[in-house]
């Protein structure tokens, strides 16, 4: 190895460290303020020299967050369901056959990701209310039901599923929907668990549609209890902190477990 | 007619089903999913269109009464929508560099890492993306504190003044692009890394032998090449940028300090549900869909013709 092969090897690694900081210290600085005592919050140490957990009681005191975060678990599990079904049955027909519409079909799925929230958010609220779903876990997930992604990534991957296998299944006398569950779905396990785990992080991260749906504190999700907690107790930095972390461990135990999964998820279906 | 001939033989092994019930088969199971997006979606946009032609203050006894353009009219003469316009493309400008520049940067300069260390800063580096908004938003609020935050206190340490990074109106929109940016920086790299090493090693070999130097290599053969997800990334920072700003903007400073930080997003969830004016909200809505539409057909077509693509 020459030397300039070894300082550019080095500088590499210098350049990911910082990168690798900066993306880490801020979620750091959260987690160790969270075992702060109050005399110690403003300390610049990196670590409490006497930590506790005193925030985290103090948090379950203020707010029911246990609850909170049981609604947040039933709301995106409940939306990942939905999404993954009615990308299943959508995706299957669009691959299956050939058929006026499918191509308009297509489209309209496609498309929707151009519509931004905020251009809707006064006829749904408007929907939402006549519905009656105001304030309810039902009224977060059926507008959800069904993602434009979702869609198009099993599109894509049925699309690749081998044709022989369906026509044979078919002259084995399987009905369209029986080959769909019992030929297509069981090899279709890597981009199931891809979307599945892409529709739970960001049904978990949902902001806007809980703000304007959710009224009561006992009725929320965990990203509008924390809005919630930081207009109340907006300079409590130890609470404040204990509430983020209980917030983002079940994400971060996702992504402890499923680290490769996780990223690689992201990575193919784009950003949104 | 000549379908329904060329079916049947097609049809004979399965159990037969009626021809009508047939052709319907595929929307059966269409249906669930466009239901969603058309109940949800499409159908809202119309509405959203109609109810911009109408005053109303989304109260339930209240009659929305029929103003014609006047909400348009209005937006447009008034220096609110001006200043979103502005501040929207100042958050698009400001993101780039963290969503495309130096990621891009990083994941060149890094691409001769090999072994376990990569994957380690593959995992750290993606931390920030599946942090949810409003989380990053809290945490940054408190690294930033004028008075307590770590920032100025390290600030402070080397003899500068502290910085009002959510109070300064010259500074707020910048702390609102970093934080946005902050959650990007890692997984753009990770895009640019990807696209990298699914380059070729033999294009780059070959140019080796032919004598060409690292940056001829770079800029004749890897960047080309990572034309397509240079472009992508941009195309969604444009399309997107100001939509993932809006959660920072209304959880930290909503829209101030003086409409400092608010941008077109903003602007149609402060007409909507604080002066509840459905009307100018859903006619900026209508507005920011159309422009945001031609752009993003401009971006497509714009990528078919210049993105290379290694065949």
């Amino acid at each position: 190895m020459t030397n300039n092969d070894r300082l550019t090897r080095l500088s590499a690694h210098a350049v990911m460290v910082a990168l690798s900081a900066l993306a880490l210290f801020p979620v750091y600085w959260m987690v160790q303020t969270s075992f702060r005592p109050p005399n110690e919050i403003f300390s610049t140490s990196f670590w409490p020299s006497a930590p506790t957990l005193d925030n985290y009681r103090d948090v379950m005191a203020a707010m029911p967050i246990l609850a909170i975060l049981w609604n947040t678990f039933v709301m995106a599990t409940a939306t990942t369901l939905a999404q993954v079904a009615t990308g299943l049955l959508a995706a299957w027909a669009l691959v299956r056959w050939r058929f006026p519409g499918g191509r308009l079909a297509h489209s309209l799925i496609a498309l929707s990701w151009l519509v931004p929230f905020q251009v809707v958010m006064i006829p749904n609220y408007v929907l939402a209310t006549k519905l009656g779903l105001l304030d309810s876990l039902a009224g977060l997930v059926i507008p959800n039901a069904a993602a434009a992604f979702a869609v198009l990534v099993l599109y894509n991957a049925m699309r690749g599923f081998p044709r022989e296998v369906v026509e044979a299944a078919r002259m084995d006398g399987a009905g369209s929907l029986r080959t769909l569950l019992e030929v297509v779905i069981p090899n279709l396990r890597a981009p199931l668990a891809s979307i599945a785990i892409l529709c739970f992080i960001s049904a978990w991260n949902d902001y806007f549609w809980p703000l304007l749906l959710i009224r009561k504190i006992e009725n929320s999700v965990v990203q509008i209890g924390l809005q919630f907690f930081m207009t109340q107790e907006g300079n409590d930095w130890g609470l404040l902190m204990a509430a983020a972390t209980l917030a983002s461990l079940p994400i971060l135990g996702i992504y402890l477990a499923l680290q490769r999964q996780v990223v690689e998820s992201f990575m193919k279906s784009g950003i949104r | 007619m000549t379908d329904t001939v060329l079916a049947v033989p097609h049809a004979v092994p399965r159990r037969a089903l009626p021809f009508r019930l047939r052709a319907a088969e595929p929307w059966l199971y269409l249906v669930p999913a466009l239901a969603v997006l058309v109940i949800w979606t499409y159908v809202p946009l119309l509405k959203a269109f109609e109810l911009s032609f109408y005053q109303w203050n989304m109260l339930p006894r209240s009659q929305p009464r029929y103003v014609g353009f006047d909400n348009y009219a209005n937006l447009l003469t008034l220096p609110d929508m001006r200043r979103a316009v502005v501040n929207t493309v100042l958050y698009t400008l400001g993101l780039l560099p963290l969503s495309v520049g130096v990621p891009l940067a990083v994941a060149l300069l890094t691409a001769s890492l090999k072994g376990p260390m990569r994957n380690v800063y593959r995992a750290l580096i993606f931390v920030p993306m599946i942090v949810a908004p409003i989380v990053a938003a809290i945490v940054w609020r408190w690294l930033l504190n004028e008075d307590h935050g770590l920032v100025n206190a390290w600030l402070r340490g080397l003899g500068f003044d502290a910085v009002g990074f959510l109070r300064d109106p010259q500074v707020a929109l910048w702390t609102l692009v970093w934080i946005t940016g902050w959650k990007l920086i890692g997984f753009s790299t990770l895009l640019f890394a990807a696209a990298d090493s699914a380059i070729s090693p033999s294009y780059v070999e070959a140019a080796r032998m032919d004598g060409a130097r690292p940056w001829q290599i770079l800029r004749d053969i890897r960047l080309p090449l990572l034309s397509p997800t240079i472009l992508l990334l941009t195309m969604m920072t444009i399309l997107f940028g100001a939509q993932w700003s809006f959660v920072y903007i209304n959880a930290l400073t909503g829209g101030g300090p003086l409409g400092s930080t608010t941008n077109v997003y903003y602007l149609m969830w402060e007409y909507g549900f604080m002066t509840m004016s459905a009307g100018w909200s859903t006619a900026a809505g209508v507005l920011v869909f159309l422009v945001f539409g031609f752009i993003a057909l401009a971006c497509l077509a714009l990528m078919k013709r210049l993105a290379v693509y290694d065949e």
